[in-house]
């Protein structure tokens, strides 16, 4: 406005005119709301045990960071390959695209991630400087490498002492081949190796290692899993032909083919039951699944139960055992009793109760039992306070007994899966770590979870999940070779696309541009910057942005 | 696939800071057609929403040269201003008239069916708010049935239906003719940017939600102008010639009862009334259908014609050479 000075009327334009911008006028003072980008909790995080960062990491795949999105997973679950394969993705419950259409496939993409990086030698380097203290962790399963690995990553020297030949434990020894290949186990433990965890095989503790060895350790994990196969208690449990599920893929997953008839009952509704009927398949003969509930009740992942009955696996349900026959010591039928469902029982499933005079007969020639499995602590040298047939923990994995913690299937996990042993371990080391007195346990934030009706669904049109690559039902059956098959690259994109992103913003820019007040812009970094001297408090981002990283918050009111 | 986003040109021309309303449909109106024309661009803004918005004296938010004119005459002003440009010789300074539903339907009709029938060489942009807004939300001829203003009070809400700009100005033969949305920002500025290389007159209604004239929290802005479009109150769609009807979006088609009951204009309807009103939208859209069936049917052939690209080039053609607009 400077140069133009009037000092008559003749000097002056015909008209009035503007030369200078709104910007000058500070609009923002009639706002009572303030938006601002406040990111929460997906709630696929919340629902993975592991507390793997799904959001962050599909970011990251999105964008083609293949190897940044693998050292994401790892900070949380050093055994992304085997996961991805055998967890039961709860996650996927969870997944608030569920009520939407269907599911985001969380555990192909972190397979896939997982599998992209097979050959990777580069694994993430953490900043923790290294300790002096030692760890003993007994058990090599899923708990025990997590545990090790966690505290290998903090900088103290983790040691596992292994009873078996190869470490791995029930992931080497309980899933059959077809589910989890062993080459993938087999890099997966090189590289939590490579962080300088050692594993002694052989090396049974109570057997040809003494307990007193572990007394030159600083602390202790007891994750020895649950290997012992719980008993029928029926008559004639211990004739020849009889195995317990673990047994069976025991001997399998040792290159040993177990003798099995033709006539081949697996009784139990668990995912062992499930493995050791599908292995049956494999060795070419037929097979039969007896549960005393019904379908709706089986604790096996639902996926495993279709693709076991697309094969050729018969169930049969409500119907337990009564006695199992033999002669000379060989089983020749199982003597079964028809059930019905009563009353829920302390899990919440409807609890099965006999039919009087339903017994019936089955001609049979191989009985395999995986009614459930328990731990074997015999080892131990000295009594633990135990909570049914597991060693009690506290919430801080701790036994009691000064420097020795324990979890995993042995301990915390009684519905024995991979990802909840995987949890512990995580957890386990964190424990560890604040009882050696490095470093205070820290009490995340409680981050809000996002919910499935905060997400702006118009943004996000109906895609159907990805297809996953599957071996044919004949062929799969030939053969012990891995039935699914990883995505493809052009399947992981689009199916990264279909997440939601709950929480997390992906800068989509919708916020800008639907700004009234021209009061959000971006800065040198991409990062979103509000102009809180025009912002109006309108509200229209925080209303219009596709995965609730927005806020509204009031403005506190300055009263003259 | 993925999410749905949107590509706007980056530049901002609008500056923050300027007078409307939190949540105001015709400011984002006003953005996106500076967006979509850029710097080189004259507006002409009639007594409407936006002779407040733009600023008091000495101010203004549009960042391009702005002329305040009076109720009725912002398509003759247009007119004008274009003319006088070709006088100096300037053929590509894109003149625009922003104006509201009142200054369009109403009280600028007259000047507007005069440029529109000599075909004059600009772009009128009318943002429909479907009130006399500013002055305190009385009706106008572009109030939908039933809706409540200061005039038409609760116990005798608006009886007559909307006025139907776009077969009024269809009918005036004008070469370019389209409807568009706050809510489909990609969609407005692709019809804006074709509408800037099309010669003769050009007219876009745009559906501009007002949360104090219609009662409602000013985040759900964008919300309700996509349920409008989506449950077929407003379709999206473009006229060549005022015979060629072509719809641009496929509304989905959800119940007209959602789009009312978010509105404290609409709250004193009866069920009965949200039927009439549904049964209305309905036999619209059946008509629309026709004429959109009809368009198919004659104009196949000039559909390659017609295509953006071909536009593109002819006028930029047009443009370099300094040919003058063919007024027919």
């Amino acid at each position: 406005m400077g140069q133009y000075k009037f000092t008559t009327v003749e000097e002056m334009p015909p008209l009035a005119f503007s030369l200078e911008s709104t910007r000058k006028i500070p609009t923002g003072s009639w706002r009572h709301v303030r938006p601002i980008y406040k990111e929460k909790t997906s709630p696929c995080e919340t629902g993975c045990p592991a507390g793997e960062k799904i959001p962050q990491y599909f970011d990251l795949v999105r964008n083609g960071k293949y190897e940044e999105a693998w050292h994401k997973i790892l900070e949380d679950n050093p055994l992304p390959g085997v996961t991805g394969r055998v967890c039961y993705h709860p996650c996927e419950g969870q997944c608030n695209r569920g009520p939407y259409d269907e599911p985001v496939a969380i555990h192909n993409i972190e397979r896939f991630v997982a599998d992209k990086n097979f050959r990777n030698k580069n694994l993430p380097r953490f900043g923790d400087l290294p300790k002096s203290e030692k760890i003993a962790i007994i058990g090599s399963g899923p708990a025990g490498l997590s545990c090790a690995y966690q505290l290998a990553r903090k900088g103290y020297r983790a040691v596992i002492y292994e009873s078996e030949h190869e470490p791995g434990g029930m992931l080497r020894y309980g899933i059959p081949h077809y589910r989890l290949p062993k080459n993938v186990l087999n890099k997966e433990i090189g590289d939590i190796e490579s962080y300088g965890v050692e594993i002694k095989v052989d090396s049974r503790i109570g057997g040809n290692v003494a307990w007193t060895e572990l007394e030159k350790y600083d602390a202790v994990f007891v994750a020895v899993g649950a290997t012992s196969s719980r008993k029928m208690e029926v008559e004639g449990e211990d004739l020849q032909g009889v195995y317990s599920g673990v047994e069976f893929l025991y001997e399998l997953n040792n290159g040993r083919k177990p003798k099995v008839g033709n006539r081949v009952v697996v009784i139990g509704g668990g995912n062992t039951a499930i493995d050791a009927a599908r292995s049956v398949l494999r060795l070419g003969k037929k097979v039969t699944i007896l549960y005393r509930r019904t379908r709706s009740e089986m604790p096996a992942v639902p996926e495993e139960v279709e693709e076991a009955e697309k094969e050729g696996v018969k169930f049969e349900f409500l119907v337990a055992p009564e006695t199992v026959g033999g002669n000379h010591g060989r089983v020749s039928k199982i003597e079964l009793v028809r059930m019905k469902l009563g009353e829920p029982d302390e899990s919440g499933r409807r609890k099965p109760v006999p039919i009087k005079d339903s017994n019936f007969t089955l001609p049979v020639d191989t009985v395999i039992s995986a009614i459930g499995e328990a731990p074997d602590l015999s080892f131990l040298p000295y009594s633990f306070l135990k909570k049914g047939v597991r060693i009690f923990v506290d919430e801080n994995y701790s036994t009691g007994v000064p420097g020795i913690f324990a979890g995993g299937d042995s301990a915390t996990n009684p519905n024995g899966t991979v990802v909840n042993a995987i949890r512990a371990g995580k957890e386990a080391a964190v424990s560890i770590d604040e009882f050696l007195g490095w470093r205070a346990k820290t009490d995340g934030a409680a981050r809000e979870v996002v919910k499935p009706e905060e997400i702006n669904t118009f943004y996000f049109p109906h895609e159907k999940r990805v297809k996953i690559p599957r071996m044919k039902v004949g062929s799969s059956i030939l053969s012990f070779k891995e039935v699914n098959k990883t995505i493809s690259d052009a399947q992981a994109l689009e199916e990264v696309d279909r997440c939601f992103s709950c929480g997390t913003c992906l800068h989509c820019d919708v916020c800008m541009t639907f700004c009234p007040d021209v009061a959000i812009s971006k800065d040198e970094s991409g990062e979103y910057v509000i102009d809180y001297d025009h912002c109006k408090g309108c509200g229209i981002c925080v209303n219009e942005c596709p995965r609730e990283a927005m806020e509204l918050v009031e403005e506190e009111t300055q009263w003259a | 696939m993925g999410q749905i986003k949107y590509h706007l040109p980056p530049e901002e021309i609008l500056s923050p800071g300027h007078f409307a309303c939190p949540g105001c449909g015709g400011t984002l109106t006003m953005r996106y057609v500076l967006k979509a024309l850029g710097r080189k661009t004259v507006v002409v803004i009639p007594a409407c929403c936006w002779s407040v918005i733009d600023g008091p004296v000495p101010y203004s938010a549009a960042g391009v040269p702005v002329f305040h004119t009076a109720f009725e005459t912002a398509a003759s002003t247009a007119s004008g201003i274009k003319a006088g440009l070709e006088m100096q010789g300037d053929y590509e300074t894109t003149v625009v008239a922003v104006a509201g539903d009142g200054g369009t339907f109403d009280i600028g009709f007259q000047a507007l069916s005069g440029a529109a029938e000599r075909n004059e060489d600009f772009i009128y942009v009318c943002y429909d708010n479907e009130a006399y807004m500013n002055t305190g939300i009385q009706r106008s001829s572009a109030t939908p049935y039933g809706a409540w203003t200061t005039t038409t009070p609760t116990d005798s809400p608006k009886a007559e239906k909307k006025k139907d700009i776009i077969q009024i100005l269809a009918a005036h033969h004008i070469p370019y003719l389209a409807t568009a949305s706050v809510a489909y920002p990609d969609d407005m500025i692709a019809k804006i940017q074709k509408a800037k290389v099309i010669r003769g007159m050009r007219f876009i209604h745009v559906f501009s939600p007002c949360p104090p004239g219609w009662k409602f929290e000013p985040e759900d802005s964008i919300k309700i102008s996509r349920m409008a479009i989506e449950s077929r109150v407003f379709p999206l769609l473009e006229v060549y010639d005022g015979t060629d009807y072509r719809l641009t979006h496929e509304p989905t088609g959800g119940p007209v009862r959602d789009y009312l009951k978010m509105q404290g204009r609409f709250r004193h309807l009866k069920e009965a009334d949200i039927e009439v009103i549904q049964k209305n939208v309905d036999e619209e859209w059946e008509g629309l259908k026709g004429k959109l069936a009809y368009s198919m049917k004659v104009h196949k052939s000039n559909n390659s014609v017609r295509s953006q690209d071909k536009d593109v080039s002819l006028a930029k053609a047009q443009s370099r050479k300094g040919i003058k607009r063919n007024v027919r």
